[in-house]
């Protein structure tokens, strides 16, 4: 009796081992998709693009492959796909009979959207990833200038063999470029359901042109900012003068109001939105040579104090107070006058700061004139002088916002001027 | 079997972590979004008036036992009403004690599917929390709250842990306003949330194996006033992470608010390794529940063994907490009725018992006279 | 030459073959006297597992009332027998009875010396008896046989009327001599390399201890090596043991109890304590749990070990066991007991805890923060040999999102050409490692070591170039190994290669939900399972006064004031609070 007690015990359970439980999958029974891309469908409601990563090629460096592809071709190390579809779980349901393994999305690092879909609203897109298991909060949301698609399957992978590092740097490149925002998931997604605040999305695109020759200045914003000629972020996503492999590029940002996409900003712009919001790190900045025409200094500006904002109300009216802590170090005067001395210096942050108030006051002006949002969050400082929500709900900030007098003040210093500290003039 | 179960002795300490084990293993199913919904931004604010109700309420109903230490609460029904009262308690806390068992099994198990199981049958799942109770009655209640005692210091750090790793989505403007819903509905309304520790009525059941009075006391209040610690930071780290209406969302935040621990490309993807952690704890609540119920029961029916009742309860758990069609009806019953009704019968049935059996001694002296 | 050819004729001629009787196993007629035993011996009916689960034992061992009857009447037999056979005055007779006890002429290496004393000028005939090799013949010689025969013809000094009273007192100058009168004493001495001396017309005899067989002296410890410390160790010989630990002690209040275990082999076991330390009733469920061990035979302390355990079924150990006396020692004065069996190098202390088995006894020797290191690494070591294979199953089978994404996709580069399920594999690797060790215990000399290290290379770099295992579960299973030899105690370390077989299973089935629960299950066991009386995961569950006593880290040397509380000892102070006189008072001493 015993005996046969415990061969039944072990028949049963190496029966339930061996034969591998309900949700028990192997690694390599699955295919990992490293970023979905949604656009509009010509057919459908959505055209689904899934870019999926192809283990055996990620082994290996990635020196080999690179003469076998084309220009544009994409390389080995992942493969894509595009289906037309109602909504995103068919898609993917679609996508699953014809790819060899099971789709697992733990790993999607990006989200994009064209900028058309995103202009009619992606709150239903939204709501699926954020009740799926699998996505997680840390995906990066872009939102291509063009199509979603073709940038995408045209992100060429130069320096990388993983695609996921690829995108991880790439989305974070905003700590040391600050032409990006962090706009990853959960940023997004909460920022859309406060209605202190508006969200943002990295705006990404493919590059318009096909060599740096043809590039024309129409395609730089700069005009619109009264400058002679285009500074290193007057640009959006694909319009940037460049050659290179990748033909994709990364600046800029895209303003929503809730879900629906109202905007975009540039790159300086942006980088004077994460000086507002508290997120900017560091950055290279160019300022205007106060004392020499046409002339350039270079500046490595950092934040050195989150910033304080307040707002009043007056009225109906608020009354935005905005100050702004920075501190940079010089890293190139190219007229050669000796601005490390003490007066000088003093002469070239003024300068710096009035360069950057002027450009930071047309930002917020367009942001609260033109596109009607409250991104930077100034919600939030006044938020707290109300009690209970009700009265929160009543005051209704977003009517209110658009009205705004702003009053800013930006207070940058000096600090080190690098190995030089006394430049002394060429003799010719 | 009789003699070694009497003995049982239960440290201070060893009790504290039980008050603390079943009053917080709730902050892992809904509790902060269940504080978040009724009280909007204010969640945190209602956890602390809740806690503060409860210790007075405790303090009053400690008044109140103090004559009748020794004795759990079947044992005053009997004092008062002889069988039919011993019957009639033990009958309302068998219940109690089943209704909260398989509805937190059902919890649990759900939470697990949505957490990494997701194809399993959920009697699938609930298997392993059942053999954890089964298993745990076998081997006895000693057992389990030595293992209490080593277990909540482990799960106390795993929690804390999350809830530091989420520090740098801390934003105060999330909190305001400062009195989210209104006064009404926090102080007012709130004021059945004290059902959120009805599982004291527990405590009251272990009583016979603590032998002073003022261990029983100073334990038993370390262990309310650490675990309302717990909760309210619970219910302040959530609300400070999500803003108000989208706090109300999800249905695990623990598991939300853990997946947010992002620090650098290595400390990134942890939330399944609190997964065992929130597995353990959940194991040792049913136990304990599993537990305190099999001695209700043999004590209400004075039987000399509790160990052949060990398997029908479990399949009777294990039926019940299937019943329900779906996740929110389970969260209904959870939240809707016994997190608001319950204090009538975990305070209000206990404070009823006492002041009963108080008038029975007072009776007594009296007709001696 | 002719071997050849008959070999060649037997092959094509067919011979009959010779009547060869195979030799069959019968039963043994004198077996059928021993109902009483077979009935004791009869395998116990075994309950059902059914109704293991639902009906209550009354009765901690179910022992039948026939049972009871039975053990009675072998007791009372036994009885019987030790009363008979006083020895005999006729020395004739006794010789004739030694010998057919012995079996003289076929037992080779006893030796039967007859010869005779003169005591007041009469001359008594003697003989001894006493087994060749086990007895020191130079003894013997000088100290029994010389007197006997040669000082036994100068005068008598004293006034003894008594042979045995004149041989006792005056001729017989050996140290331990016993007087008996049966048989069964001077037997008993004899086998364990005694001398028995038989004189005519006395009914009593004198057993004298002259052992002296061959044994290995005092050497290092073969399992228990340490850097810094004594490199003494146990050898077979009790009385060199018992020494070996009195030396350090040189306690009066050692106490050295002598209990004989085995009813054929007759084991001399010794259990020692200090008096004033040891809890009373510790001393007494020892002993009791000796004295009631009955079996033939007893061999070694692990035979013993497993007896008086308190739960054999119990995964990890409950009785530890130690090659050195400094060890012993040290868990004496801490209020423990030990037992040291003679022919066994191991000696058992008892009561263990599960942090004594993480204990190494270099720890004590070494600085404070070396010591902590070292345990903060065994503890590393037990939790790798435990979970890592299961970890890593559930990982890799169910919580894919877990992995960071480049290590995901090296892993699954590196399975995309292996057949198996990375279950399958994981068992595979970890059976021939099993193998592998099992097998390079057994070879000896140099080839042992170095077959173990290359077998396992070559093994794990065929496999990945076979593309049977892929690489990373290699160094896992590596990995795992090593941490299992990293624990101290190899008992222990037994019992943790056993379990990860358990967490594997569990991992497969439901990933971090089934470690969970085995975590559960392992944890609750443990702390519901005692050894002597000792809550085995004291001081946590239940936590006693001292929970930093130094069983998981250790403690500072001056700051370890108190003996370890669980063991309820008698004295509890083993420093005053301030034990290093010489930091804060100058002056005095």
């Amino acid at each position: 009796m015993k005996k046969t007690t415990i061969l039944f015990l072990i028949a049963l359970i190496s029966n339930i081992l061996f034969s591998g439980c309900y949700d028990r999958i192997e690694i390599d029974d699955q295919a990992y998709v490293m970023a979905i891309g949604l656009d509009k469908g010509k057919t459908n409601f959505l055209r689904m693009t899934l870019q999926i990563a192809v283990p055996s090629a990620s082994g290996k460096s990635s020196l080999g492959s690179e003469e076998e592809n084309g220009e544009g071709e994409g390389p080995k190390s992942v493969t894509t796909t595009t289906v037309e579809t109602p909504a995103i779980y068919s898609g993917f349901n679609m996508v699953n009979t014809y790819i060899s393994k099971r789709l697992n999305f733990s790993h999607t690092k990006a989200l994009i959207f064209s900028s058309e879909l995103a202009k009619e609203g992606i709150s239903e897109y939204i709501n699926a990833f954020y009740r799926g298991r699998e996505f997680r909060n840390t995906m990066f949301i872009g939102v291509s200038t063009d199509s979603a698609e073709d940038y995408i399957r045209k992100i060429n992978y130069v320096l990388d063999v993983n695609p996921s590092k690829f995108y991880e740097e790439t989305f974070y490149s905003y700590l040391y470029t600050s032409f990006n925002a962090n706009t990853h998931f959960f940023n997004f997604y909460s920022q859309a359901k406060c209605s202190c605040s508006s969200p943002v999305a990295t705006l990404v695109g493919v590059d318009k042109i096909g060599s740096l020759n043809a590039y024309s200045i129409e395609y730089s914003t700069f005009m619109e900012k009264e400058r002679e000629n285009y500074l290193e972020g007057d640009f959006t996503a694909g319009n940037i003068p460049k050659e290179y492999k990748n033909k994709t590029s990364m600046m800029g940002l895209a303003v929503f109001n809730g879900a629906k996409m109202v905007g975009e900003l540039d790159g300086q712009e942006t980088r004077y939105h994460l000086m507002l919001t508290g997120e900017y790190n560091y950055s290279y900045l160019t300022v205007p040579d106060p004392e020499s025409e046409g002339s350039f200094i270079l500046l490595n500006v950092k934040q050195s104090r989150p910033p304080r904002h307040s707002v009043k109300m007056m009225g109906d009216t608020p009354i935005i107070n905005a100050r702004i802590f920075l501190e940079a170090d010089i890293l190139s005067i190219q007229s050669g006058i000796n601005y490390e001395h003490a007066s000088k210096m003093h002469k070239l942050e003024i300068s710096t700061e009035e360069f950057l108030e002027k450009d930071m006051m047309m930002l917020l002006q367009k942001i609260s004139k033109d596109y009607r949002v409250d991104i930077v969050g100034f919600g939030k400082k006044i938020k707290g002088k109300f009690m209970t929500l009700d009265k929160w709900t009543e005051f209704d900030w977003k009517k209110k916002y658009p009205n705004a007098d702003f009053d800013l003040v930006v207070d940058l210093k000096i600090r080190r001027p690098g190995l030089i500290i006394k430049t002394s003039p060429y003799e010719s | 079997m009789n003699k070694k179960e009497a003995e049982m002795n239960i440290g201070n300490w060893e009790m504290a972590a039980l008050v603390i084990l079943i009053l917080c293993t709730k902050i892992f199913l809904s509790f902060p979004r269940l504080m978040a919904e009724s009280a909007g931004q204010a969640g945190w604010i209602l956890s602390i008036y809740v806690s503060l109700i409860t210790i007075t309420v405790f303090w009053f109903m400690l008044r109140l036992y103090k004559k009748h230490y020794g004795k759990d609460l079947i044992d005053l029904g009997e004092h008062i009403g002889g069988a039919a009262g011993r019957i009639f308690v033990g009958l309302i806390i068998i219940g109690f004690t089943i209704y909260v068992n398989s509805v937190i099994l059902r919890e649990f198990s759900e939470d697990m599917k949505i957490i990494s199981l997701s194809i399993s049958p959920i009697s699938f799942v609930s298997l392993f929390f059942l053999a954890a109770m089964i298993i745990s009655a076998y081997v006895g209640l000693e057992a389990l709250v030595r293992m209490n005692a080593i277990a909540v210091p482990i799960i106390s750090l795993g929690y804390i842990i999350i809830m530091l790793g989420v520090g740098r989505y801390y934003d105060l403007s999330k909190i305001m306003p400062l009195f989210g819903l209104g006064f009404k509905q926090i102080f007012i309304n709130g004021i059945t949330r004290i059902s959120i520790f009805s599982e004291l009525l527990i405590v009251f059941m272990l009583t016979p194996n603590l032998k002073k009075f003022n261990n029983f006391k100073k334990s038993t209040y370390i262990g309310i006033v650490i675990s309302s610690v717990f909760l309210t930071i619970s219910s302040l780290v959530y609300l400070l992470v999500f803003a108000y209406p989208h706090a109300t969302e999800s249905f695990l935040p623990i598991y939300q608010l853990a997946r947010l621990v992002d620090y650098g490309s290595f400390f990134q993807r942890g939330e399944s390794v609190f997964l065992l952690i929130w597995a353990v704890a959940a194991m040792l609540y049913l136990s304990l529940g599993f537990n305190v119920l099999l001695q209700s029961f043999k004590k209400t029916f004075k039987l000399d063994h509790y160990k052949p009742l060990i398997l029908p309860f479990a399949v009777i758990i294990f039926t019940l907490s299937l019943m329900p069609p779906n996740l929110m009806s389970v969260i209904e019953l959870d939240t809707g009725y016994l997190r608001k009704w319950g204090f009538i019968i975990s305070f209000g049935f206990a404070i009823l018992l006492f002041v009963l059996a108080g008038l029975k001694k007072t009776k007594k002296k009296g007709e001696a006279h | 030459m002719a071997d050849s050819k008959n070999k060649l004729r037997d092959f094509f001629i067919f011979r009959e073959p010779k009547d060869y009787k195979e030799f069959v196993l019968t039963e043994d007629k004198q077996s059928e006297k021993r109902s009483c035993q077979q009935s004791e011996e009869k395998p116990k009916k075994n309950r059902g597992l059914i109704k293991k689960l639902i009906m209550p034992e009354t009765d901690q061992s179910s022992v039948r009332s026939s049972d009871l009857e039975c053990l009675e009447k072998t007791k009372n037999e036994d009885k019987k027998d030790s009363k008979k056979l006083k020895i005999n005055k006729d020395i004739k007779v006794s010789l004739e009875y030694m010998k057919k006890v012995y079996s003289v002429p076929k037992n080779g290496d006893m030796v039967v010396r007859e010869f005779e004393i003169v005591f007041r000028d009469k001359m008594v005939p003697a003989f001894l008896m006493y087994f060749d090799g086990l007895a020191d013949r130079n003894l013997i010689n000088e100290s029994v046989l010389k007197p006997l025969m040669l000082l036994s013809n100068l005068e008598i000094k004293g006034d003894d009327n008594n042979v045995v009273d004149y041989v006792k007192n005056h001729l017989l100058h050996q140290g331990q001599i016993t007087l008996t009168d049966d048989y069964e004493k001077v037997i008993f001495m004899i086998n364990f390399g005694g001398c028995g001396i038989f004189i005519d017309g006395v009914n009593t005899a004198f057993a004298a201890d002259v052992k002296g067989w061959e044994h290995r002296g005092v050497e290092k410890p073969s399992t228990e090596l340490v850097i810094r410390g004594p490199q003494e160790g146990f050898g077979e010989i009790l009385r060199v043991n018992t020494a070996l630990v009195r030396k350090i002690l040189k306690d009066d209040n050692l106490i050295v109890e002598d209990i004989i275990i085995g009813k054929r082999s007759q084991t001399p076991c010794s259990m020692l304590y200090i008096k004033d330390i040891a809890n009373d009733s510790l001393v007494d469920e020892v002993r009791r749990r000796l004295e009631g061990v009955k079996i033939d035979h007893l061999f070694d302390s692990g035979e013993l070990e497993q007896l008086i355990e308190d739960n054999t079924y119990f995964l990890s150990p409950q009785v530890m066991s130690t090659e050195r006396p400094d060890r012993v020692a040290r868990y004496l004065s801490d209020g423990k007991i030990s037992i040291i069996i003679n022919g066994s190098p191991f000696a058992l202390i008892v009561p263990a805890t599960l942090w004594d088995f993480l204990h190494s006894s270099e720890d004590e020797y070494i600085r404070f923060p070396y010591a902590n290191l070292l345990r903060g690494v065994r503890i590393l070591a037990i939790i790798i040999t435990l979970f890592l294979p299961g970890l890593y199953i559930a990982i890799t089978n169910y919580h894919h999102e877990m992995i960071p994404t480049d290590l995901l996709l090296a892993i699954e580069a590196s399975r995309e050409k292996v057949p198996f399920p990375s279950l399958i594999e994981l068992l595979i690797m970890e059976v021939s490692f099993e193998l592998i060790r099992e097998a390079g215990i057994r070879i000896p000399g140099p080839i042992g070591p170095t077959l173990g290290i290359i077998g396992a290379l070559i093994l794990g770099q065929a496999a990945v170039s076979a593309n049977i295992v892929s690489p990373i579960l290699i160094i896992i299973v590596a990995v795992t190994g090593i941490g299992s030899f990293a624990i101290p105690n190899f008992s222990l370390a037994y019992s943790f290669r056993l379990q990860r077989f358990a967490y594997i299973a569990l991992g497969a089935i439901s990933g971090f939900l089934g470690i969970s629960i085995g975590l559960f299950i392992q944890v609750i066991w443990m702390a519901n399972s005692k050894s002597f009386g000792v809550p085995y995961l004291v001081p946590f569950a239940p936590p006693t006064s001292d929970v930093n006593g130094g069983q998981v880290f250790r403690r500072n040397i001056w700051k370890q004031e108190t003996r370890p509380d669980d063991l309820n000892v008698k004295s509890k102070k083993k420093q005053p609070s301030i034990s290093r006189r010489w930091k804060y008072n100058k002056d005095e001493n």
